[in-house]
């Protein structure tokens, strides 16, 4: 459950945060509103944005704003996407936009030169980034519980409130297993990111 | 009986980069009232102070700026009207940068390929055959799996002339091809862009190669704080410039690339 929320979480992260970092870079009008989602997101602690749209909408809107999987996944999506959105942005400027210049040169639009240009070369110059966010997701995941999800905290949590009421070995063996569940993926973007970076001389 | 490319522009007071200096902001007038035209199997050339606007002007022929005032053709469309379909327009374009600009992710037959495919949407073996012909015959058909980064800067110069030429575009320009490479690097550039001046491309050519522009440009263009100062043949400029400045310039600049 913890990984199936942190990877859809993840994925609605790139597909929000991606264009909104382009969007941040190349058209100036936008670029504001942008900044504003992203201030709001990054600056209210998840719990309060779980809490809120959960108990909030939730009422208003039962499906889908009364399922927890899904609350879940919404906002820690469009969590990730802010910061999703930084990251890429930073990328974006280590490209440089003579990359775009070149794309334009040869008869891409502006955004086709963004799909087959820049995307590629953001990526392989986020890959640290992506990999500390991934990381977030997993242990910010933890909140769920708030909203009663099934996830490990939760699990962890019930099982110190149950007999026979050990508080310490469930908190110790869900912190070890969401370091299991943090590290494997972490080391491997960072190595792959390396080996590609070094390939093509960024 | 040739059809003619007629590309003709007018650029006029172009506000082009405002620099902030102090508190006032200063405005940086790069082309000034530039008219040029360039015909089928034309070569010209164009050359002049650093500053002087050429870079810019070139960047406004091919659409990557967008001039402020005055218009631009290719044939007889014009490309400043609004609506008009730039991308179709640049894809008839081939630009090559002073600063080579390959795409970083792709090899050298990526570089060459990715417009064919994507632009022009030809097949992926048509594509491939084209980009391989168009990298021989730039001679770096060696180069053909490797990256820009395992590259010099001569080979990689010379993907983006193959990268600009392989969509068989109605006209080349190319930016100071030559001012970012090594002296005995740009040999191997220049021969190529020789090669291409006798099959009778059409090329603007922006350059400070003067041995180069005397053997193969039919007209020399300077270029002067964003306007033209003075055209005419390479005999003219070579032995009897009109203007003093320009006679200055020459003098300065045979005195700098003869020397090799």
């Amino acid at each position: 459950m913890t990984l199936s929320i942190s990877i859809i979480s993840f994925l609605i992260g790139i597909v929000i945060g991606l264009p909104l970092a382009f969007i941040r870079v190349y058209e100036k009008e936008a670029s504001f509103i942008v900044d504003a989602y992203e201030k709001i997101l990054r600056g209210i602690p998840e719990i309060v944005l779980l809490l809120l749209f959960f108990f909030g909408l939730g009422p208003i809107f039962p499906f889908p704003f009364g399922t927890p999987f899904f609350v879940a996944c919404f906002v820690l999506g469009l969590r990730s996407s802010a910061n999703q959105s930084q990251i890429y942005r930073g990328a974006i400027r280590g490209v440089g936009d003579e990359q775009m210049i070149a794309g334009m040169s040869v008869g891409f639009s502006k955004w086709r030169a963004i799909w087959y240009i820049m995307i590629p070369q953001v990526f392989n110059l986020s890959t640290a980034g992506l990999g500390s966010e991934y990381a977030l997701l997993i242990k910010d995941s933890a909140y769920v519980y708030v909203i009663a999800v099934a996830d490990l905290m939760y699990s962890a949590v019930h099982l110190a409130g149950a007999p026979p009421y050990d508080r310490v070995t469930p908190y110790v063996l869900s912190a070890a297993l969401y370091i299991a569940l943090t590290f494997p993926i972490a080391f491997w973007l960072d190595r792959r990111g390396s080996r590609r970076k070094k390939q093509i001389g960024l | 009986m040739e059809a003619k490319h007629v590309y003709k522009s007018y650029g006029k007071p172009k506000v082009k980069k405002g620099e902030i200096c102090d508190d006032a902001k200063l405005v940086v007038e790069a082309v000034r009232d530039v008219s040029l035209q360039i015909r089928k199997g034309d070569i010209k050339l164009i050359f002049g102070p650093s500053g002087s606007g050429k870079s810019t002007f070139l960047r406004c022929l091919a659409m990557l700026d967008i001039p402020d005032k005055g218009q631009i053709y290719l044939g007889d469309e014009e490309l400043t009207k609004p609506g008009v379909d730039l991308n179709k327009a640049r894809a008839r374009i081939g630009f090559v940068f002073q600063h080579i600009y390959l795409f970083r992710h792709l090899t050298a037959l990526g570089n060459v390929e990715l417009a064919l495919r994507k632009v022009l949407k030809l097949p992926k073996e048509e594509a491939r055959k084209r980009a391989l012909d168009a990298l021989t015959d730039v001679k770096v058909g060696d180069c053909v799996n490797k990256y820009p980064s395992q590259m010099s800067g001569g080979q990689a110069q010379r993907v983006g002339i193959a990268r600009a030429i392989v969509r068989n575009p109605d006209i080349i320009l190319l930016d100071e091809p030559t001012s970012a490479l090594d002296p005995e690097l740009t040999g191997e550039v220049i021969d190529t862009l020789r090669d291409l001046a006798k099959e009778g491309t059409t090329m603007l050519i922006v350059s400070h190669e003067m041995p180069f522009a005397r053997e193969v440009a039919e007209e020399m263009i300077s270029f002067d704080e964003g306007r033209i100062l003075e055209t005419g043949p390479p005999s003219q400029f070579f032995n009897a410039p009109n203007t003093d400045r320009a006679k200055r310039f020459m003098d300065r600049i045979i005195k700098r690339t003869t020397r090799e």
